[in-house]
């Protein structure tokens, strides 16, 4: 008997539940075959940008550290608790303090997810820099990955500002003064064009302070516009690039890895894995067109394992510990809430934020240096360094060439070396200004510490690159001397920096007020 | 080969079983162990214990376990306080620990938490929900929880002082007195009256301890602790301060503190202001002089003492005329004083005492010269002298006799600057004739004619006159500068 329509009803009705499970999840159960599993990945919109199988070497820890996706998730994390925090928030500076406070004392766990918020987009930058570190000292910068290294660039920069930009909100004393810091960085132009005495017609410092905070100081523009930069600008900026990152490291062949990384099948459990039959009727003709080789084919995938499920219990791992060291922190450490915001009382020392605080002992020589040429240089460096070396080897191995981990090590020794004592001679006879009271602010800008550090650095690599006849050698030697100079001068600041900007050996010996 | 995500597995269940233990323990944390939770359940039995009568009983059923709040938008102030204080006006709490207690007092009867919240008298952090944080001694918050003692100080921001009982601001009232009688206003401005030589002190109740030295004091780093040992001992707790101290027992040191803590314009909107508070800026605009008298020890003594003395002051470093001595005034002329008064001496530690400036009005200046004239007996008026003198000779007997305590140049070293601009103007030659002659008794300036030994004869007198008046040609007042930018004081030190 023919079903009615009413019976037809009735029976979808009952199978409803596993209706809906099926059309959500497709395959409707654990895949059990590699066929399944590789469906399981190109079928889903979040999974599909990874390729179905990776290379064993991917999965090793101690090739990435994971970083690149803890950055991602640090990312993650901030999004979830930045929105929830946007429902309380208020950005107004009349208002925006006791919104702060109100979810500091009585939002259900307000505290708790502002701390996670702060402590994650802190690890976020930290994360960040590491990854740039990790990438560089891998030599996956090379051929066919410059662009990403550029994209990456641009996510740092971006990571910054989101950081910078969120400074502000609380609209603390900590906040106010900080971003003045900061949009006097902007600023330092203008010691240029004061020292030249052209200021009056030509002001870029002037300009890019007014374009940061609206006005001349820190106030109600400067906070609407740090908001929608927060919220809004920099958080689409992000995505967007994230999406270019992460589809160029597909494109680009997944982790950089070696020309003569070991092939073969994969084994484990004493159970050799069975390679997947390619369809015959499939043709690959049109990939040799496009990328100008065949994808192997009747051909063993080289000492490779399915993406589903073993990367992606990596890549849930690392998030979760991500999310984990970011709760611990949150737990136990307050994001710093000071007094309402006072034009009157300015912080001493007032400093920026602690990725910035590099910066501002440059630009406590002289702020045109410090806060514009320097960091433009290193950027300009930074994007350089694919486009000139440009020899191939060493992909995906730590220190892959011969020599690079003892030029890492000298470099090491010798910039340390050159910061330490650079930092005590200033701390401890002064400069130009103290020698010659009277000398034209450009010897100044021409000749500080921080132009002294570029020098040294500069000339340091072009001694590698002549003795050790290596591009890639020169790089590493300048780009370790990079890092310790940032790592060091940031230190110095954060410890060794008091009131005035006067040298303490521990911020407990700062006079009180 | 190994399983190649078997580490990550163990990775991701020990990360995941952190997270969790974190997630529900911050959940517990900050929703159930909350401080106020604890004393709102101890409240709920002490309301249980006094559940006695209906009323009692009522007043059990009502209450409920949450977060309560006095939000004042008048006062811009959002005070949580009552969440923990629950029977502040429960007039059955007063023999309960606190924070369960009534508030002491009547004053909620005026004052309804729901109308003026908390923070507006006590201070503190009414948005905390912690006693820890609410206190704000030690966390970032610019008006902390006032000592109970020194809570009347904010009894000023809606009221007169002069109009409150004095019973119920007995520091107030006492710190009011001292203010006048110590003569703060020699040195300090309050409502536009008072000298220049110390800050202001209209504002001084809004400074935060980020606006005080607080080197060279012990913590808790608070306003008043740092105001309290201040007026103990100014020099100890301020380097270089210049300020005498000012003598005061540790109770005195106290109502003091809190006058201090009650100078504070806030902006309250005047539906919250007392009609007293209002009637007091009236007054402020109309001023009642003051007796000369009551001038003299407010605005002269922490500086002139009693008047009849000459006094070295080793801040200052120079002599302070006697200024009710007989000699002065039985020579000084009327508008001699007026004028030094009004302007001041410049380059002194003397300030400007006119309207605009010290905020003495012209009945009280002329009332306070009545009262410098009143100290001495009146002296008949020096003989004019008609002889005319010879500047080069005047300047060398000024050189021999004069410069060793007047100065090079009269800049003033021990004695004062009697190439002084406002000297120079308002000094006429009568009384400068008369000084040298008859000397300033009780200081050091010594006759120059006395009857017995004269020093100087009439010509010497008129030859001295002659150079000093060279000093208010511009090239003399010019030496004179020159001298004080060259840095050793001629007189040298004493």
């Amino acid at each position: 008997m023919a079903e009615t329509a009413t019976q037809e009803f009735r029976r979808n009705l009952g199978e409803l539940p596993e209706a809906v499970k099926d059309s959500c999840f497709r395959l409707g159960k654990e895949p059990e075959s590699e066929r399944e599993e590789s469906q399981a990945t190109f079928h889903n919109l979040f999974l599909h940008i990874h390729s179905v199988r990776v290379h064993v070497r991917t999965l090793k820890p101690t090739l990435t550290f994971g970083l690149g996706l803890a950055a991602t998730s640090g990312f993650l994390i901030t999004l979830v608790t930045g929105v929830l925090l946007m429902v309380y928030y208020k950005p107004s500076t009349d208002l925006a303090y006791q919104s702060i406070k109100d979810i500091h004392f009585t939002v259900s766990t307000g505290r708790f997810i502002r701390n996670i918020h702060r402590w994650s987009a802190q690890l976020m930058v930290l994360v960040v820099l590491l990854h740039m570190a990790r990438v560089f000292f891998t030599a996956s910068y090379k051929k066919p990955r410059e662009f990403n290294w550029l994209v990456g660039l641009g996510l740092l920069v971006i990571t910054l500002a989101l950081s910078f930009t969120g400074y502000l909100l609380p609209w603390d004393q900590l906040a106010y003064w900080a971003i003045t810091i900061g949009s006097n960085i902007a600023n330092s132009p203008r010691e240029l064009t004061d020292a030249v005495g052209i200021t009056k017609f030509f002001d870029p410092g002037g300009f890019q302070k007014r374009l940061l905070l609206g006005a001349n100081y820190v106030g109600q523009d400067a906070l609407i516009r740090f908001y929608v930069l927060h919220v809004f600008v920099l958080p689409l900026a992000l995505v967007t690039l994230l999406g270019v990152h992460f589809w160029r490291v597909r494109k680009d062949g997944g982790l950089a890895k070696p020309e003569d990384a070991p092939g073969g099948l994969a084994e484990w459990g004493g159970e050799r894995r069975p390679v997947f039959q390619p369809l015959a009727t499939k043709t690959y003709g049109l990939m040799a067109l496009v990328k100008g080789q065949r994808p192997p084919v009747n051909r063993g995938p080289e000492n490779t394992v399915m993406s589903w499920p073993h990367l992606f219990w990596a890549e849930l791992s690392v998030f979760m510990v991500t999310v984990a060291v970011t709760l611990i922190l949150a737990f136990y450490s307050d994001a710093p809430l000071k007094e309402l915001a006072n034009a009157a009382i300015p912080e001493n020392p007032a400093k920026a934020p602690w990725y910035f605080l590099g910066l501002q002992e440059l630009v406590s020589y002289s702020a045109f240096m410090g806060g514009m040429l320097i960091p433009m240089i290193v950027l300009i460096g930074l994007a350089l360094i694919p486009f000139l070396d440009r020899r191939p080897g060493g992909e995906g191995t730590w220190f892959g060439t011969s020599q690079e981990r003892s030029v890492f090590w000298q470099s090491l020794f010798f910039s340390c070396a050159v910061t330490v004592g650079m930092l005590a001679f200033t701390v401890n006879y002064g400069w130009l200004r103290n020698w010659f009271p009277n000398i034209h602010q450009l010897w100044i800008i021409a000749i500080n510490p921080g132009s002294l550090f570029v020098l040294i650095f500069a000339a340091w690599s072009l001694f590698i690159l002549k003795r050790k006849d290596s591009v890639r050698l020169a790089a590493v030697s300048l780009f370790t001397c990079f890092l310790v100079g940032f790592t060091l001068l940031t230190y110095f600041a954060t410890v060794h920096r008091g009131p005035n900007w006067h040298f303490y050996w521990w911020p407990s010996q700062w006079p009180v007020h | 080969m190994r399983d190649p995500s078997r580490m990550y597995r163990w990775l991701l269940l020990v990360a995941s079983t952190v997270t969790i233990v974190y997630l529900v323990g911050a959940a517990v944390r900050e929703n159930y162990l909350a401080q106020w939770r604890t004393v709102q359940n101890e409240y709920r039995n002490i309301l249980r214990e006094k559940a006695t009568d209906d009323r009692g009983r009522e007043l059990l059923a009502k209450f409920r376990m949450e977060m309560k709040q006095a939000s004042i938008p008048a006062l811009g102030t959002v005070d949580r306080c009552v969440t923990c204080h629950n029977g502040v006006d429960d007039p059955r709490m007063t023999d309960v620990p606190q924070p369960h207690r009534t508030h002491p007092g009547h004053i909620l009867d005026k004052h309804p938490v729901d109308r003026f919240g908390c923070t507006v008298c006590h201070h503190g952090q009414g948005a905390a929900m912690t006693f820890n944080e609410a206190k704000a001694e030690d966390v970032f918050w610019d008006y902390p929880l006032l000592p109970a003692e020194l809570t009347e100080s904010t009894c000023l921001t809606c009221h007169d002082a002069e109009k409150l009982p004095p019973d119920q601001i007995p520091l107030l009232t006492a710190g009011m007195k001292l203010y006048r009688e110590k003569s703060c206003g020699s040195c300090h401005k309050l409502g536009g009256r008072g000298g220049a030589l110390g800050p202001s002190l209209d504002n001084e109740g809004a400074k935060t301890k980020h606006q005080l030295i607080m080197a060279n004091l012990k913590p808790p780093h608070t306003t008043w602790a740092w105001q309290d040992a201040h007026f103990l001992d100014p020099g100890g707790v301020v380097p270089d301060s210049m300020m005498r101290n000012p003598t005061v027992t540790r109770q005195e040191s106290l109502a003091l503190t809190a006058y201090m803590l009650s100078q504070w314009n806030r902006d309250i909107p005047e539906s919250y202001l007392a009609p007293d508070k209002i009637e007091q800026k009236y007054r402020a605009l109309h001023p009642v002089p003051l007796t000369g008298e009551q001038v003299y020890r407010q605005y002269c003594t922490a500086c002139h003492g009693n008047g009849t003395y000459t006094r070295w002051d080793k801040k200052f470093k120079r002599f302070i005329p006697a200024i009710r001595g007989a000699s002065l005034i039985s020579t000084a002329s009327a508008e001699y004083l007026q004028s030094n008064i009004e302007q001041g001496r410049p380059g002194t530690q003397m300030p400007p005492w006119a309207l605009h400036a010290g905020g003495l009005l012209p009945e009280e200046i002329k009332g306070v010269i009545e009262y410098l004239r009143a100290g001495a007996p009146a002296v008949p008026a020096a003989t004019a002298l008609t002889l005319h003198g010879d500047a080069g000779n005047g300047l060398s007997l000024f050189l021999r006799n004069c410069a060793g305590c007047h100065g090079m140049n009269g800049r003033g070293g021990l004695a004062p600057e009697i190439g002084n601009p406002v000297f120079q103007r308002t000094a006429n030659d009568e009384f400068i004739v008369g000084t040298i002659r008859n000397g300033r008794t009780g200081t050091a300036m010594p006759a120059f004619q006395r009857k017995d030994a004269p020093t100087f004869t009439d010509q010497n007198i008129a030859d001295v006159l002659a150079y000093l008046r060279t000093l208010r040609e511009p090239s003399g007042q010019k030496a004179m500068a020159q001298n004080a930018t060259s840095g050793t004081p001629p007189g040298g030190k004493p």
